[in-house]
């Protein structure tokens, strides 16, 4: 009921995106709006299920997740988000769903309570699929109006977009994002630790281990001669930007690199201004680098 | 139930297997109960000689009419109690087995529940058992020859065996060679034997020996029929070489295509023309042909395109021009003015762009002008026989050069004072120069071509009969098209209107063309763009091209409008003329032109054009020059009632034999086909050239009839689409700027470095160019470039399937970096790097050219892995350890093995790890994780590390290696399902064919007759591939030695009384054993080809269909009895 060709989506901000990555979900609105890619928030949405949660408890994790893709189903859109982690929780919860009888009944008993149901139907999608996927490299071509001819690009995407659910792309040599870059007319340079671990919520609990994570993913794109990290996941921006002065402290060699989202790069391409993409949000040198790399609009 | 039935039932105890949990003496007392049971006795082993004694005791004794036994599965005993029954007189068909061992005592633990179970199971049998009829076996004789498919080392084995008990053994080999995976081994665990030396004294014998019909580079189709009698269907390949070839080698030297080497592997590469390996049997070169380049099959005359380019490409410029000259007399003309629709679907153009072809044709004929050569003609013993071709345009001197080079006396008669057609009065100096034409014209008729000028066909000339008369047996009429299409709207026949064939006749022909200042060209074809040029050059000032339609659908060549419009010409497009009016001095000053719109495409695929009500636009002119269409001058011709016009106004020929209503006379050309270019009318030319030689030859022209095959695009070569084919565009033709708007000639031709670099684009999909100087280069005559594919048909009475594996594609586990990293290799490629025939003369070396101080091996790479092989590839951890072996001995290198077990299992196996644990290689117990060029100190820069989990020490290890090998596991074959289909085969694993039983059946199928034997069965080693030949081939001994086949009876009978003839039986067969009878509108079982399976019965909607043994009644009968205790 749901075809591959629509421009309507469902969309799933998650809540880093009101608090910590604002720029994302400004960035994919605008960029959407251009595309002309209809982008509908999702009424009334409520916590992905969240990765910590389902490790303590899956159940009601998947309750919490069930409820956003009940609301999702009335509506025959595929649910789209740009959080990796919400991607995989939203997925996982529709393939326990599926698997999982038991699992499926005692949801469907806690959504009924709250006088709804969820059939399984629904399809989730990160926006870089349907970027690259849906819309492909005539749609996006057309609409570029700045290419970013010259810009070295690291194409990061983190490990939940592709695994364990490899449902666009190869789990563990993805090339979609790479190949938006080409589209955009940027060169990704050959960024082998793609979908190495950013060291997510270790960060915040063993932070040595967090800097070391991260600080080999800023080295190697700064070798393989990128200009800029491109990101596909809220957790892996805030790990790879915002500790960028203590992990060259800590390795004793510069390990600072602009690190922006994907669809902040593409925005620049569709001429979307610095605003429109909260460009200054960023915690790196992202405008200057975008200014000395490429031609002025 | 029937009366005077004597049943005897006999309950086995099965030693304590049944009698422990099944209450015997309470089931015997049961039995006895039963009606028509007479006799019941119970015994330890009742499948033993004394046992089975009771049976045919009681059967002789008692009179017993059927007999049941009581004991374990089918399976087991079916056929000794069978056989019992049928020793002692009674049909072994009227006996039936209850199994209380497996399906009862071994299953359940309660002895009241398996007892009263026990009863119920023999209930049903006795039930059933009177239901039973007596039936007939049939007997058929085996064959005594075999077919084995695949010639590795197990088919090898396998057909040598057969052969040397005196059996003729079909061989069937996909590739060109046989040999297999082994034969690209380089040693052999663990004995370290040489592969070929062991080998190919086996292959050499395969390749003499009488009894073994060897089929190369051949595959199986389809088998029908039964054991002993199989029908197979082998389509084997052209090789294009005969077995004349001695394997001097000659050919590869001088052939100019080069491919990757897929039995090499490394990146190296061989000719199209080639030999795998030099101990190859058969010894035979190959020549690999893709099939037809689109360039080539687009080509209105099939010029041998890849042919003729890649000799450019070697220099062999003379070579090329001899290529083309094989089907075109004019390379320099064509090379200048073809519309080239070879260059339109070239696959150098889904990579980047496509090849140049026409401008290397006209590189090689400038080339020869150039050096002052002259083209040799080719003047065969003349034939005898007198051919008038009338008209010297492309289509006439085509024909005319073709019926020379077959040794015809041919005189061309041409009604203008020069010839050439259409090339010389239609296309202009400045496009086509004269002297090339006069050169091209020169060679066609120095074939002994007589030509007459200023001789029409007519009163004034020659006649039809005048021709006759003088002798000619046969007349090829190519009269082109001379006459101009009129417009037909007022103010046509002003002066100032001119029609464009005359218009360019009176320039090219006598340099005089009228021309005046502002000049209007009606139409969009060449002729148009030529005369706007043309007026240009002859004083114009002003010229402008009206066009109805819009430039995407001009039909001129592109580069020629661009040329028109650089030289200042206007294009006007969507505008239709409707009236040419007069000025105040009463001479044409103004076109009026209907504005017009694209509708939806005619039947040509162009967007028709609709007029704009009430839209008109004006233009100021003083000459308009009509290029509509062109019409041919049949006046004369059509007096003759022998022929006969079309509705386009064209003369009417048989289209494919060009025949016109009088015998004896073809046409050709424009005057048949309407408006074309010089290649389309050559190509009618040279098709009524091949009519009038079958005709004089007195042959069937119908065999011209034959529907030509539709042109099939190749598949995209693999490097179409690999990144690592450099993009380069195609070379720019040269143009003449100096020329300005002169008769000079605009475009100039290649340099010599421009069109070699340009020819060595081409990607040669067609695989073998054709250019076929490997025939020249071939003393023994052993090159056939025409060779068709053959389809044998083989009757066998038994069949050896060997298809062996593949390597599982390590490209699928992206972690190790296979296919970025240069020196991560794959154990084949290994192989082949050790080999001292292969691509590195057997130095073990890093793609740099140095030898690796260390080196990691990493098992297991997609085996043991739930996304990728589930299983042990089974032989990777001992071909592991040879490669360690290997290197250490060539190089010295420390080795690093990283496996998750070792598994040396076989003879001398394990003793071979020892070794290699002495000779100082390492082992790291655990899998490799990945093999990142990432470093993670100073020390590892630049290095290839192999992460892994070392489980001994509990530590992770990265060690740094110069040269990666990853042991693939091995997989089944990618068409694996496909041969499965053809031989009714299971498949298990993903695909490795299932053997009938695990243990005690490896080698033979559910299908009788038909073996498996090596890794097409599972992954195996060498010892066991030859062990499974050598069984395999003793099971179709068996077969053999035995000379007959008994066919169970127990087959589908259709009752005709019953059947309605809906067919869904023959439908639902998976045998195509059930054949439809139209004529008594019923379907008829073949027996030989039912295999019993019941499906026919099962769906039958009338209950026609019946399978003996499993009748309606019968099953009802044992239902009952089960249930009704």
């Amino acid at each position: 009921m749901i075809s591959p060709g629509q421009k309507v989506y469902a969309y799933f901000p998650g809540c880093s995106l009101e608090t910590t990555n604002k720029a994302y979900d400004s960035s994919t609105r605008n960029v959407a709006k251009v595309l002309g890619v209809e982008m509908v928030e999702l009424a009334d949405w409520n916590c992905c299920g969240a990765t910590a949660y389902l490790s303590i408890d899956d159940g009601r994790a998947m309750v919490l997740s069930a409820r956003n893709l009940a609301l999702s189903e009335g509506q025959s859109r595929d649910l789209v988000t740009v959080c990796s982690g919400c991607y995989v929780v939203l997925h996982k919860a529709n393939h326990r769903f599926q698997e999982d009888p038991q699992l499926r009944d005692r949801v469907r008993e806690a959504l009924k309570a709250g006088g709804m149901d969820y059939r399984g139907t629904v399809r989730v999608r990160h926006f870089l699929d349907v970027v690259v996927n849906d819309l492909g490299k005539e749609a996006i071509e057309r609409h570029v109006v700045r290419r970013l001819e010259g810009l070295r690009v690291a194409c990061y995407y983190g490990c939940q977009i592709t695994r364990p659910y490899a449902e666009f792309d190869d789990a563990e040599f993805p090339e979609s994002m790479d190949r938006l870059m080409g589209w955009l007319g940027a060169t990704p340079v050959d960024f082998q630790l793609k979908t190495k671990c950013c060291s997510g919520m270790l960060m915040t609990t063993q932070q040595d281990v967090g800097l070391d994570a991260a600080g080999k993913l800023l080295r190697e794109a700064r070798r393989a001669g990128a200009d800029c990290i491109s990101t596909a996941c809220p957790l892996c921006q805030v790990n790879l930007e915002a500790y960028q002065d203590k992990i060259s402290d800590r390795a004793g060699a510069d390990s600072h690199i602009p690190v922006l989202y994907f669809t902040q790069l593409l925005g620049t391409a569709l001429g979307l201004g610095n605003r429109e993409l909260a460009l200054g949000d960023s915690l790196t040198r992202v405008e200057p680098m975008l200014a000395a790399r490429l031609e002025a609009p | 139930m029937k009366d005077g039935n004597q049943i005897g039932v006999y309950i086995c105890h099965c030693g304590t297997n049944i009698a422990r949990t099944v209450d015997i003496q309470e089931v015997a007392g049961f039995a006895r109960s039963l009606p028509g049971v007479a006799v019941v006795r119970e015994y330890k082993y009742m499948c033993s000689d004394p046992g089975q004694a009771l049976i045919k005791e009681d059967i002789k004794s008692e009179r017993l009419t059927h007999v049941v036994v009581a004991s374990c599965s089918p399976l087991m005993h079916e056929e000794t109690f069978r056989g019992a029954c049928e020793d002692a007189g009674l049909n072994r068909f009227l006996f039936q087995m209850s199994n209380i061992r497996e399906q009862c005592s071994w299953v359940h633990h309660e002895r009241s529940e398996a007892t009263e179970k026990a009863k119920r199971l023999i209930a049903a049998a006795v039930r059933r058992v009177a239901q039973h009829r007596p039936l007939l076996r049939q007997e058929v004789p085996v064959r005594g020859e075999a077919l084995v498919v695949g010639a590795g080392i197990a088919g090898i084995e396998a057909a040598l065996r057969l052969a040397d008990s005196g059996r003729h053994v079909y061989l069937v080999e996909k590739e060109s060679s046989i040999g297999g995976h082994m034969a690209r081994f380089d040693k052999t665990f663990p004995t370290l034997d040489c592969a070929a030396c062991i080998l190919t004294p086996k292959m050499v014998t395969v390749g003499q020996h009488p009894n073994i019909t060897l089929l190369t580079l051949s595959a199986v189709e389809e088998v029908k029929g039964f054991v002993g009698n199989f029908h197979v269907k082998v389509h084997q390949h052209a090789r294009y070489v005969t077995a004349d070839c001695t394997g001097c080698g000659e050919c590869e030297k001088v052939c100019p295509c080069v491919h990757p080497n897929d039995f090499d592997l490394l990146g190296s590469t061989r000719k199209a023309i080639y030999r795998s390996f030099p101990q190859a049997i058969p010894n035979a070169y190959v020549i690999e042909k893709r099939g037809v380049p689109m360039c080539e099959e687009t080509c209105p005359i099939h010029t041998r395109t890849q042919g003729y380019v890649n000799l450019i490409a070697h220099g062999d410029f003379t070579g090329a021009l001899k290529v083309i000259r094989d089907v075109n007399p004019f390379p320099a003309s064509l090379g200048r003015v073809c519309h080239h629709p070879c260059e339109d679907r070239c696959q150098r153009g889904y990579h980047d762009e496509s090849l140049a072809i026409c401008a290397l044709k006209r590189f090689v004929a400038d080339r020869e002008i150039e050096l002052g050569l002259s083209p040799e003609p080719v003047r065969p013993e003349p034939n005898g026989r007198k051919v008038a071709v009338v008209g010297s345009g492309p289509a006439g001197l085509t024909g005319a050069y073709d019926l020379a080079r077959k040794g015809y006396a041919i005189t061309i008669f041409e009604k203008y004072g020069k010839p050439g057609g259409l090339m010389r009065t239609g296309i202009p100096p400045f496009r086509l120069p004269r002297e090339i034409l006069d050169r091209e014209v020169a060679h066609v008729l120095a074939h002994g071509v007589e030509l007459r000028l200023n001789t029409p066909l007519g009163e004034s000339g020659v006649t039809i009969e005048s021709l006759k008369e003088d002798g000619f047996d046969a007349i090829l009429l190519a009269l082109g098209t001379t006459k101009g299409r009129d417009l037909g709207i007022p103010g046509e026949h002003l002066v100032g209107v001119v029609n464009c064939l005359d218009y360019l006749r009176e320039a090219n022909l006598h340099d005089r063309a009228e021309t005046g200042r502002r000049v209007a060209v009606v139409g969009g074809g060449n002729a148009a763009v030529d005369a706007a040029r043309t007026a240009l050059r002859h004083g114009a000032e002003n010229v402008m091209i009206l066009y109805r339609r819009t430039r995407e659908e001009m039909p001129a060549i592109g580069a020629e409008i661009e040329a028109a419009k650089h030289e200042g010409v206007e294009l006007h497009f969507l505008v239709n003329p409707v009236e040419l009016r007069v000025g105040p001095s009463g001479r044409l000053n103004r076109v009026r032109c209907q504005k017009m719109r694209l509708g939806q495409p005619d039947e040509g695929g162009r967007r028709r054009p609709i007029p704009i009500d009430g839209e008109y636009v004006e233009f100021e002119i003083d000459q308009v020059i009509l290029a509509i269409s062109q019409l041919p001058d049949l006046d004369f011709l059509v007096k003759d009632k022998d022929f006969d016009l079309t509705k386009w106004a064209t003369l009417r020929a048989d289209p494919y034999t060009c025949e016109t209503g009088k015998l004896g006379v073809f046409a050709a050309g424009d005057a048949v086909t309407g408006p074309s270019t010089v290649v389309e009318a050559m190509a009618s030319g040279r098709q009524a050239a091949t009519a009038v030689d079958l005709y004089l030859h007195g042959e069937d022209l119908d065999i011209l009839r034959q529907e030509s095959h539709r042109p099939q695009e190749l598949p995209l070569m693999d490097h179409v689409r690999r990144p690592d084919l450099p993009r380069k565009p195609r070379a720019r033709i040269p143009v003449n700027h100096g020329a300005g708007i002169s008769f000079e000639e605009v475009e100039r031709t290649f340099t010599r470095e421009q069109a070699m670099e340009e020819a060595a684009r081409c990607l040669v999909c067609g695989g073998c160019s054709d250019c076929r100087i490997c025939s020249d280069a071939c003393d023994r005559e052993a090159i056939d470039h025409l060779m068709a594919d053959t389809v044998h048909e083989l009757d066998v009475g038994a069949i050896v399937v060997a298809t062996g594996f593949e390597p599982y594609d390590v490209r699928k586990l992206p972690r190790y970096g296979y296919g970025r990293h240069d020196d991560v290799i794959t154990a084949l490629e290994f192989e082949r790097m050790c080999h001292a025939s292969g691509p590195t003369g057997g130095r073990i070396t890093t793609k740099k050219g140095e030898a690796p101080k260390t080196v990691a091996i990493l098992h297991c790479i997609g085996s043991r892995d739930e996304s990728h092989l589930e299983y042990c590839s089974r032989v990777c951890c001992m071909y592991s350890l040879k490669f360690a072996h290997l290197v250490r001995e060539h190089t010295g290198a420390e080795v690093y093995n990283f496996y998750i077990d070792i598994r040396a299992f076989g003879k001398g196996y394990e003793e071979f790890y020892k070794r290699l644990l002495r000779e100082g290689v390492h082992f790291i117990r655990g899998k490799a994780a990945e093999v990142t060029a990432v470093a993670e100190s100073p020390e590892e820069e630049g290095k290839l590390m192999v992460v892994a989990e070392d489980t001994l020490l509990g530590i992770t290890r990265r060690v740094p290696a110069e040269l990666v090998i990853l042991s693939a596991g091995l997989a089944p074959r990618k068409d694996s399902s496909d041969v499965a289909h053809v031989f009714s085969l299971g498949c298990a694993q993903g695909g490795f064919f299932l053997e009938k039983h695990p243990k005690l059946a490896p080698v033979d199928t559910p299908t009788e007759g038909i073996f498996l034997a090596g890794a097409c069965q599972g992954p195996k080693d060498i010892p066991d591939s030859v062990a499974q030949g050598s069984a395999a081939a003793a099971g179709a001994l068996v077969l053999m030695d035995r000379g007959k086949v008994v066919l169970e009876p127990i087959r589908a009978v259709i009752r005709e009384e019953r059947c309605g003839g809906c067919k869904l039986c023959v439908a639902s067969c998976p045998f195509g054993a059930v054949e439809y009878d139209a004529e008594r509108s019923i379907s008829r079982v073949v027996r030989e080809l039912c295999h019993g399976c019941g499906t026919c019965a099962a769906g039958c909607p009338s209950g026609a269909a019946t399978q003996e043994n499993f009748e309606d009644t019968q099953i009802l009968a044992e239902i009952e009895g089960a249930l009704a205790v």
